[in-house]
């Protein structure tokens, strides 16, 4: 049976809205129809719970699914449910015009019990897991992440490039702290990794998904070993290099030209002679990391406090600790922003010609001595290793996560995760909070059993033509080619529908969401809103089910009004439009098609928001060759933190 | 250089007049014809790059939206149905004005077209049988205008003193056998023939002729056992000689339209026709005769 409960959210929204119209327009639509006034409190779900059975299927017109969605969860007794959010998208923004805004709801629930009739039951699946991590490890990040997990019981396995010790280990994040920090710290986790499986050597293959990657070690004497793991944590840490500029300063050309932690190593605890001028000449086109910067700093205020004079030619010194700025001033380090333009040798020392940017005019000094400081990248073998893995890497060469903000430690493949310096240069507390976190994360991937559901992709070998579109645009590496067939990896699946938008023939459908329903919904609006609101011009809004939704929730709760003609349409993910839900939806007579997807590189699911611009634009392109106006059709991108946006973009008429 | 690269080449270098047509290509040869894409049912699924060994197919980041526009959806439908909806949607919405084809953005997967070069198509038929979507058609033409393209007629000259000069393939079989029998035979027919023994008539390979016509003879004349009398195939239609009569007649109308007409010939005699062997020479060193010298001596005199 087909249900709708109505809530009235206590006596509110049916002052808002004709309720009795509602009622009277939908019973066709649904065996029942019920009105409460308080469906999110034990009264309203009480009665939701009575009035439900086993194989009903449920519209809830109330508030916003995030709100209601919440307490009813235990309540209803299978996921065949809807929600219209009367409250948010309609009531609550067209206050001015109970009458229109009375229609938008009756669309609203016709397109709903549209929806219901399509709606099938998510697919559930369970994989099993393997209670074993692989840390690639080769800096103090990956000790770390190897030392939790031993700590929180799960079996780990430590892979290291041959002859690591803490000597390596302490040359290698020499920048991440000061070295009596750094030293304690490393003792502490080694005295704690004695009981780890250590493994030296490195990686040939690794195959499967998360919960069970198959990984072959190869030790440094010839000893190969396939072991199972259940997820796997890069830490291969970074590398120091010399700047470009370094051949300019002199750097091997001259004895008196030395890298910043060369000279450091080298005077160790000396104190100056008298009158010691050292240049630091930092690369004045490349950007700086900040633990670059608060290296320097600390390196030059040591220098400085012992008696030697330090300049220090720069252009932007990034780091997190202002304080290092200010101590390194207080000390006597002598800050000049520009660039070392020339350096000369002769046997008073070295002449350096400075161009200072600031005061544009130039200077010489003569140093004893000009420090170069390296710049701290990635490992060599990062990409080598990202690649074998089949996780992304950024531009500078780094393990590119998944969202920085939300998802920091997670790759682009599910079940692998990144800690420590092989993300970003790190310093050693935020590469150990990194550690840390990916240890938690692989920890939930070992400990959790992997029993999922949702509404997934369903292929058709019959239909498919193995042209690897949708293996393409999947973000998530959930879709690959085995024996010639395009094969399904749920465990790796988000359900964001990406894959069905990119097949030419129809050989993926999305659950529920198969392109007869999305056709048949668009009518039932159409038709709907053509009986009610005659020739009124109309839009769809498609919004992604994260941030486009919860702006347009957003403009509910702040009161941003908009016209009542536009009806939004959720989709898994903006990345799921294709050309032609777009089209059909222009084809039952919208006047606009607005698609809203999350903010630029804000996707949830990677892509989708850059993937709905192209379609868009790429529609919109179609429509100016077949003589249609292109401004029908338009992309934006909507978020929470922006209720006005709906506003923005629907085209509000009289 | 490849075989066919080599066989254009040579196509080009005897060619004295720009070709106009398109040729027909006879029933029983192969290697030479035309892919017909129809862009509408592909699904951009690169079967038929794949399976081309000769890349003479590659992705068109664009979409011929001309022909998404004129396509009639046959009852049924096309296999690609999401394509199918797109057309159907997209001729639904059609407003006034010319259409032209426009590009995919780059990054967006599953959209596209597929284009073929002409020149470097073996008419091998692969492309068509690995397509999924019945958007290939091998049809029986040959673009002779795209393949040989413009050509700049060779300065005529006048030669006073002329004898042609021709090449005759013989197959080793029957019309060898005929040859030494007019031998025997004690019969003349002109001095102006070379002949050049087979193994059989269909083995004449059409780089062959064009080699010796990019020499600067001034005909070529195949000869073979009687139809149906093929030692190699018998009364097959593929027979060595049945297969060859096709492809002379075919060379011959591209012959025509390079401005070389008249001058390939293919006639059969048995062991036992001594006589019709020397009528088929002297038949075609009159007509030779009668058409001149071969328009490329006098691009030869000016090369050397």
């Amino acid at each position: 049976m087909k249900k709708l409960f109505l809530c009235t959210c206590n006596g509110t929204l049916n002052k808002l809205l004709d309720f009795t119209k509602i009622g009277k327009e939908v019973k066709a639509l649904y065996d029942v129809v019920e009105v409460v006034d308080n469906l999110c409190l034990e009264e309203g779900l009480t009665k939701l719970e009575k009035g439900l059975s086993e194989d009903d299927r449920l519209a809830i017109g109330a508030c916003s699914s995030q709100i209601i969605g919440v307490p009813m969860k235990q309540r209803i007794k299978n996921d065949l449910v809807t929600f219209v959010p009367l409250r948010e998208q309609v009531g609550w923004v067209h206050v001015e015009e109970k009458e229109s805004a009375t229609n938008k709801a009756i669309v609203l629930l016709s397109d709903a019990s549209v929806q219901l009739d399509h709606m099938e039951s998510p697919t559930e699946f369970t994989e099993s897991v393997v209670d074993r991590v692989l840390v690639m490890g080769g800096g103090i990040a990956g000790l770390k992440a190897a030392s939790d997990l031993h700590r929180l019981g799960v079996e780990v396995t430590l892979l290291e490039p041959s002859g690591q010790n803490n000597e390596r280990y302490l040359q290698t994040s020499v920048f991440m702290s000061d070295t009596d920090t750094l030293i304690n710290e490393l003792q502490a986790i080694q005295k704690t990794l004695k009981k780890v499986e250590r493994f030296e050597g490195t990686f040939g293959e690794v195959t499967g998904q998360t919960g069970s990657y198959d990984v072959t070690l190869n030790g440094v004497n010839g000893n190969e070993k396939i072991r199972e793991y259940g997820a796997i944590i890069v830490a291969s840490g970074n590398q120091q290099y010399l700047p470009r500029s370094a051949k300019k300063m002199r750097h091997g050309k001259s004895e008196r030209v030395v890298t910043l932690d060369s000279l450091m190593s080298r005077l160790k605890k000396k104190r100056a002679k008298e009158s010691s001028t050292i240049l630091v000449a930092v690369d004045f086109d490349a950007p700086m990391f900040s633990v670059e910067g608060s290296h320097l700093l600390r390196s030059t205020r040591n220098l400085a406090t012992r008696g030697y004079t330090i300049i220090v030619v720069h252009s932007d010194i990034r780091t997190e600790d202002e304080n290092l700025y200010r101590e390194a001033r207080d000390s006597g380090v002598i800050f000049i922003r520009g660039k070392v333009t020339r350096i000369r040798e002769n046997e008073k020392g070295l002449t350096c010609r400075i161009e200072n940017t600031l005061e544009s005019m130039e200077r010489e000094v003569i140093a004893d001595l000009v420090a170069i400081p390296q710049m701290v990248g990635p490992v060599n073998e990062t990409a080598l290793l990202a690649d074998k893995l089949g996780v992304d890497c950024d531009n500078n060469g780094f393990i590119r996560t998944r969202y920085s903000k939300m998802k920091p430690v997670q790759t682009s493949r599910r079940g692998i995760f990144v800690a420590g310096g092989a993300k970003m240069p790190m310093s050693l507390s935020d590469a150990m909070a990194s550690a840390q976190n990916a240890v938690l994360e692989a920890f939930k991937v070992v400990r959790s059993p992997l029993t999922r559901s949702g509404w997934i992709p369903v292929i058709d070998d019959e239909q498919c033509d193995v042209c690897k579109a949708c293996l393409e645009a999947c973000p998530n590496d959930a879709l690959r080619l085995m024996d010639d067939r395009i094969v399904h990896v749920p465990a790796h699946c988000e359900f964001c529908g990406i894959c069905v938008s990119a097949c030419p023939t129809r050989a993926i459908e999305f659950q529920s969401h198969r392109k007869e329903s999305w056709f048949a919904r668009f009518e039932a609006v159409a038709t709907t809103h053509r009986r009610l609101e005659g020739k009124k011009p109309f839009s769809f809004v498609f919004a992604c089910s994260e941030c486009a939704n919860a702006s347009i929730d957003q403009a509910g709760f702040a009161g941003k009004q908009y016209g009542t003609g536009s009806y939004v349409i959720q989709f898994p993910c903006a990345g799921m439009v294709s050309p032609i839900e777009i089209l059909k939806g222009l084809v039952v007579g919208a006047e606009h098609v607005i698609v809203a997807h999350c903010p630029p590189g804000g996707c949830h699911h990677q892509t989708g928001d850059h993937l709905s611009e192209l379609v868009v634009s790429f529609t919109r392109d179609m429509l100016r060759e077949i003589g249609q106006d292109p401004e029908r059709v338009q992309a934006t991108y909507m978020i929470a933190a922006m209720p006005e946006k709906m506003q923005k973009e629907v085209p509000v008429r009289g | 250089m490849d075989k066919r690269e080599r066989l254009i080449q040579k196509l080009r270098n005897i060619a004295v007049q720009t070709p106009t047509a398109i040729l027909e290509v006879p029933e029983k040869v192969e290697g030479f014809g035309s892919i017909k894409y129809r862009p509408e049912p592909c699904s951009v699924c690169k079967k038929c790059i794949e399976a081309c060994e000769v890349e003479a197919l590659d992705i068109d980041f664009t979409v011929q939206l001309p022909a998404y526009l004129d396509a009639t959806i046959p009852e049924g439908g096309f296999r690609s149905k999401n394509r199918e909806t797109l057309i159907s949607l997209l001729q639904t919405l059609k407003g006034e004005g010319d259409v032209q084809a426009i590009s995919v953005p780059t990054g967006l997967a599953g959209y596209g077209s597929v284009v073929w070069f002409t020149e470097k198509c073996i008419a091998c038929n692969k492309c068509v049988e690995a397509c999924p979507e019945d958007c290939l058609d091998l049809e029986k033409q040959y673009d002779l205008p795209t393949i040989i393209g413009d050509v700049v007629t060779p300065p005529s000259i006048s030669i006073t003193e002329w004898e042609p000069f021709i090449i005759c393939f013989v197959c080793w079989e029957c019309s060898h056998a005929a040859a030494d029998l007019a031998g025997l035979m004690h019969l003349h027919y002109p001095a102006n023939i070379r002949t050049v023994r087979v193994p059989c008539s269909g083995a004449v390979e059409p780089i062959q002729i064009m080699t010796a016509m990019e020499n600067g003879v001034d005909g070529v004349l195949v000869t073979g056992c009687l139809l149906s009398e093929c030692h190699y195939g018998g009364d097959d239609p593929l027979a060595g000689n049945f297969m060859q009569q096709d492809f002379v007649h075919f060379w011959q109308s591209v012959f025509e339209e390079i401005g070389l007409g008249g001058r390939l010939h293919i006639d059969f005699a048995s062991a036992a026709m001594g006589i019709r062997f020397t009528e088929i020479v002297t038949e075609f060193v009159e007509r030779i005769k009668k058409i001149g010298p071969s328009p490329l001596r006098g691009k030869l005199e000016v090369e050397s």
